[in-house]
């Protein structure tokens, strides 16, 4: 038994030297740039349009020469879908790989969940794709977020109803994950607010084929709206079984997503004419008249092999605005100069619009609501960016 | 030197190693990695008393986990002190498991395991559904237990947290309980046959692990501050736990703490090896482990050097000591 | 009257749904029966019989409806393998041994589905998706869903037939009473267990490609429908593949009602309180006449 016991202490210790990295310093050659996202898990789809959203940045960050003359390198950390995979990511790439600057994660809820260690450990983090509010909302100073939060959804939305048919009643159809359960709190709250009357409130578990006992509650609420908050297959569900139903609604209304997905308006890979006449709120389209958009998508499309959701773009967006912020800051900047370059960064006009961050750290990214008319997403709202009029109140399906 | 002895003599050796630890590593991701070796070794050693000393397979007790980063969590959010909010948390997880352990133990072998999965998804999916109450999966800020030396003082309690679970089972191999324990793993008719109250015994066996687990969750929760039902009562964390104890050897005192030092370190030498393959990777461990190391780690070596009677029904292996 | 309606929709939903569940549960209880192994990895065979047909379509334009045979054969070969292989030299076959090493087993095989597939999602959508059958102005029935929900019937009822009525049905329920004296009648126990195993791997493959139609492929789906199966399991009764169908279709209907009055995020809860409900007080199942 002596010997198996020195084995198994000889083991131990092994397993925990071979764990330590002893990976030197990164050389002065690259500047490196922390990223956390999902390669894998129940997210991993996401996660790999960040990542070809971020190389496609670095591509271009290092095609104009890099930052101060270095080129870019992502030191991408996966956290499986998992927020306590994130945080110890964020302790990889501070603790180990020293770096000074993290953008990610993917997920609201990883997102939050790093928000405390990246506060603890003073170094700034661009948040591109979290949608929940309660990221910006814990008074952290090192947290910056590019894209537009459920909040902002849902005020746009309602904006865009009041001046567009003013309907009295509302019901929210929500799957029951972060993504949705904040958009719903939000949804419910802004609706209130605005004195709008909230028949129903629906969360349904995704990945079911069968929302059909759901719809038909929803449908004996007789709402005027519907306010969806939905991944792009859901969403083709939904619909679909909606005309089964014969749910007609005023209006479909949604946070986006599933919803603003470049392929939800496709016959093969989406829901075809069932999306027709569903209004979005959209984060970006490839057709947007940022410049650089078109650009980006055509980038995005030869290397994945699909059009890219507003996910890649925002992963793009972020990297952008991080290398903008590097190179305001200076070489050899610390994490606190660096975070104050991004606060007071103000770009004009990126791909993704202008860039500048408040007080909290949120970008005023604007929301803009589409509707999908002959297939196409069409900007309706706000004025000064519609490209067409909206077509409501929507037809019913048997008179389509 | 008896097995038994040199089991506790090389956990302590661990132990002391782990007290050290802190001189050398000094980066907080290291020091998460071994704050996760020593609480799954205490978590997986109080697995250990259900599903090893007494052969219930438990495949719930990310239940006991969940309630005691959800206890801390809610019972500080409506005014309680931190630090009975984790007495509450605690007092919660053994409600809790007297309710499942009073169910399930009437089952045998497959039916208990199952039943106690059942038991943990029905919290996890109660929590993801009343988001006014447990946040959801928006999900809901947990206190910070140690507001100095934050990384140290947990990585310390996850040392003390393996120490009671080391000093428990020490106590419980040699003492009327855990015979008790071990007779219902080897036999349970037999053992209601010559008068041990074998529902009760299990009971007690469950609330002892629900409540060192539920203490293991509150520090969970409060090192990351932030928690959502998918991190603290899915099924992985239930499968981690019972892994652990079983890769490094149930029913031993040493198996779980190596099985947690194996499987920890593993885990993220994978995640950085394999990235996307490492889940792929760790399936194969898991059945190469069941395969060919039946006892664990620990159950194996123990075959090897002393003497061992081969049972031929079950393929389960006795040791005299 | 609306309301009657209303819960006529729901229900005969419901049995649609249940008829797909039915068959990923008849072939646990086959398994469960004949093997007493618990196969965590009973989602993972769905998933592949999802993708096998996924691929299928893709590529050659094969209809699901004839690409599940496809699929139900793939996995009968894979399942018969994979028993041979993995399960049969597990010492004894402990029941936490086999538990862990089919757990493994998803492990590796929604992994493998993520590397080879990508982590995307991927649907089919073929032109029946759009043809509704309404049974009068107020009830409206998918035809895809009607088709899944016929070939599920079908196959579901061949199965049974098999087990009932052939020598390997024999055979194989004489293995599931008595595993020790069946070699004694002259039966290869090893032979038999394989094949139940590949025919629990194929119904599950098979309900995989019906589903496709209805929902859409990707890694994980199959892990929601594998909790799911043991259920079905328990409420038809130890091994019993009529009971596992009858409960099969009980779940879709107790699902959809449930969705209907206390909302869709209580439809998986409710699959297990009736679990745990039934372990407590009929722990013999309610549709099976078997003992516990």
């Amino acid at each position: 038994m002596r010997r198996s016991l020195s084995l198994l202490v000889v083991l131990g210790v092994a397993c925990i030297l071979v764990t330590t990295d002893c990976r030197k310093e990164a050389s002065g050659n690259t500047i490196k740039i922390g990223v956390i996202t999902s390669l894998t898990g129940n997210q991993a789809a996401f996660g790999q349009a960040h990542k070809a959203g971020y190389q496609i940045a670095m591509e271009e960050i290092n095609a104009k020469g890099g930052i101060d003359g270095k080129p870019v390198e992502l030191d991408i950390y996966d956290d499986q879908s998992k927020p306590d995979q994130a945080v110890q990511g964020v302790s990889k790439l501070v603790d180990q790989d020293h770096v000074k600057l993290i953008l990610g994660a993917y997920s609201s809820e990883s997102t939050r969940a790093i928000v405390p260690v990246v506060t603890q450990k003073q170094i700034p983090l661009i948040m591109p794709t979290a949608v929940a509010d309660n990221v910006v909302e814990t008074g952290s100073q090192w947290v910056f977020r590019i894209c537009a939060g459920s909040g902002s959804f849902a005020t746009a939305t309602l904006d865009f109803l009041k001046n567009n048919g003013d309907p009295k009643t509302l019901a929210i159809i929500y799957e029951n994950t972060n993504f949705g359960q904040a958009n719903n709190k939000s949804m419910a709250a802004a609706a209130q607010a605005a004195g709008l009357n909230l028949v129903d409130s629906e969360a349904y578990q995704a990945t079911s084929p069968d929302y059909k006992a759901l719809l038909q509650r929803v449908k004996s609420k007789n709402p005027d709206a519907i306010y969806f908050a939905s991944y792009l297959l859901d969403a083709g569900t939904l619909m679909r079984q909606s005309e089964q139903l014969n749910l007609n609604p005023k209006y479909y209304t949604s946070a986006g997503t599933g919803f603003a997905a470049a392929e939800f308006p496709s016959p093969e890979k989406g829901a075809g004419k069932f999306a027709e006449y569903t209004f979005s709120v959209s984060q970006w389209l490839p057709s947007a008249k940022w410049k650089g958009s078109q650009e980006f998508d055509e980038k995005y499309t030869k290397l994945v092999g699909t059009h890219p959701a507003y996910h890649g773009m925002e992963a793009y967006a972020v990297l952008q605005a991080g290398a903008e912020a590097l190179k305001n800051a200076g070489a050899g900047a610390t994490p606190t100069a660096i975070r104050d370059a991004i606060r007071n960064l103000n770009i004009a006009e990126t791909p993704f619009g202008p860039v500048k961050f408040d007080a909290r750290g949120q970008n005023a990214h604007p929301v803009l609501v589409t509707q999908i008319q002959g297939g196409k997403y069409k900007v309706v709202w706000p004025l000064d960016a519609a490209e067409s009029k909206p077509i409501i109140p929507t037809p019913e399906w048997s008179k389509r | 030197m008896s097995g038994r002895k040199a089991q506790l003599i090389f956990s302590l050796a661990v132990v002391g190693l782990g007290l050290l630890v802190p001189i050398v590593i000094r980066t907080d991701y290291m020091l998460n990695i071994v704050f996760r070796v020593f609480l799954f070794a205490g978590l997986g050693l109080a697995w250990n008393w259900v599903g090893g000393y007494s052969g219930q397979l438990s495949l719930g007790h990310a239940a006991y986990f969940g309630l005691g980063a959800y206890g801390l969590a809610m019972f500080t959010n409506r005014g309680v002190p931190m630090w009975i909010s984790v007495l509450l948390a605690v007092l919660a997880a053994l409600l809790f498991a007297g309710i499942i352990g009073k169910v399930s133990f009437r089952l045998r072998g497959p039916y208990f395991a199952l039943c106690t999965i059942a038991f943990a998804e029905v919290l996890r999916l109660t929590a993801k559904n009343l988001p006014n109450v447990t946040g959801g999966d928006v999900g809901i800020q947990v206190p910070l237990l140690f507001p100095h030396a934050t990384q140290l003082s947990f990585y310390y309690s996850a040392v003390l947290l393996t120490v009671l679970g080391i000093g428990i089972t020490y106590w419980l191999e040699k003492s009327k309980f855990g015979y008790y324990l071990m007779a219902i793993r080897e036999d349970e008719d037999t053992a209601l046959s010559v008068g041990v109250n074998t529902a009760n015994q299990k009971l007690y066996a469950l609330l002892l692990s629900a409540a060192i687990t539920a203490l293991g969750g509150a520090l969970y929760g409060s090192l990351f501050l932030y928690i959502v039902p998918d991190q603290v009562l899915p099924l992985e964390i239930s499968t981690e736990l019972a892994i652990v104890a079983m890769l490094g050897g149930a029913g031993t005192l040493a198996g779980p703490i190596v099985g947690a030092l194996i499987l920890e370190t593993a885990s993220e030498v994978f995640k950085n090896f394999f990235k996307e393959a490492n889940m792929l990777i760790y399936g194969v461990l898991i059945i190469v482990v069941v395969l060919f190391l039946p006892g664990g780690i620990v159950g194996t070596l123990k075959l090897k050097e002393t003497p061992q009677k081969l049972d031929s029904e079950s393929g389960r292996v006795t040791v005299d000591e | 009257m609306e309301w009657v309606y209303g819960n006529l929709q729901v229900i005969l939903d419901g049995l649609m749904t249940g008829a797909l569940y039915a068959l990923i549960g008849m072939g646990m209880a086959l398994i469960f029966g004949v093997m007493r192994i618990v196969n965590f990895a009973h989602g993972a065979f769905l998933m592949m019989g999802m993708y096998v047909t996924f691929v299928l379509y893709d590529r050659l334009h094969l209809s699901p409806y004839i690409g599940f045979l496809v699929a139900g054969g793939l996995l009968f070969v894979f399942g018969f393998l994979t028993y041979l292989l993995v399960l049969r030299p597990l010492p004894g076959q402990e029941s936490f041994m086999v538990i862990l090493v089919t757990m493994g087993l998803s492990l590796i095989l929604v992994d493998a589905s993520q590397l080879i597939f990508g982590a995307d999602y991927h649907q089919i959508n073929i032109p029946l998706q759009s043809t509704n059958i309404h049974l009068g102005p107020h009830i409206a029935m998918n035809a895809p869903w009607l088709v899944s929900f016929g070939i599920a019937i079908a196959m579901g009822s061949a199965m049974y037939w098999f087990v009932m009525h052939t020598m390997f049905g024999r055979a194989a329920r004489a293995v599931a009473q008595n595993r020790y004296s069946a070699p004694l009648m002259g039966i290869n126990v090893n032979r038999v267990q394989a094949m139940a195993f590949g025919m629990g791997a194929a119904a599950a493959g098979i309900a995989g490609a019906l589903l496709l139609p209805l929902l859409y492929v990707f890694p994980e789906v199959g892990n929601q429908y594998r909790l799911k199966s043991f259920v079905m399991v328990v409420l038809g009764g130890m091994g019993s593949i009529q009971g596992a169908a009858m409960a099969g279709l009980v779940l879709g209907v107790v699902e959809s009602l449930t969705s209907y009055y206390w909302g869709n995020e209580w439809a998986p809860v409710v699959d297990f309180v009736i679990f745990i409900l039934v372990l407590s007080f009929r722990p013999s199942g309610i549709f099976g006449s078997q003992r516990a």
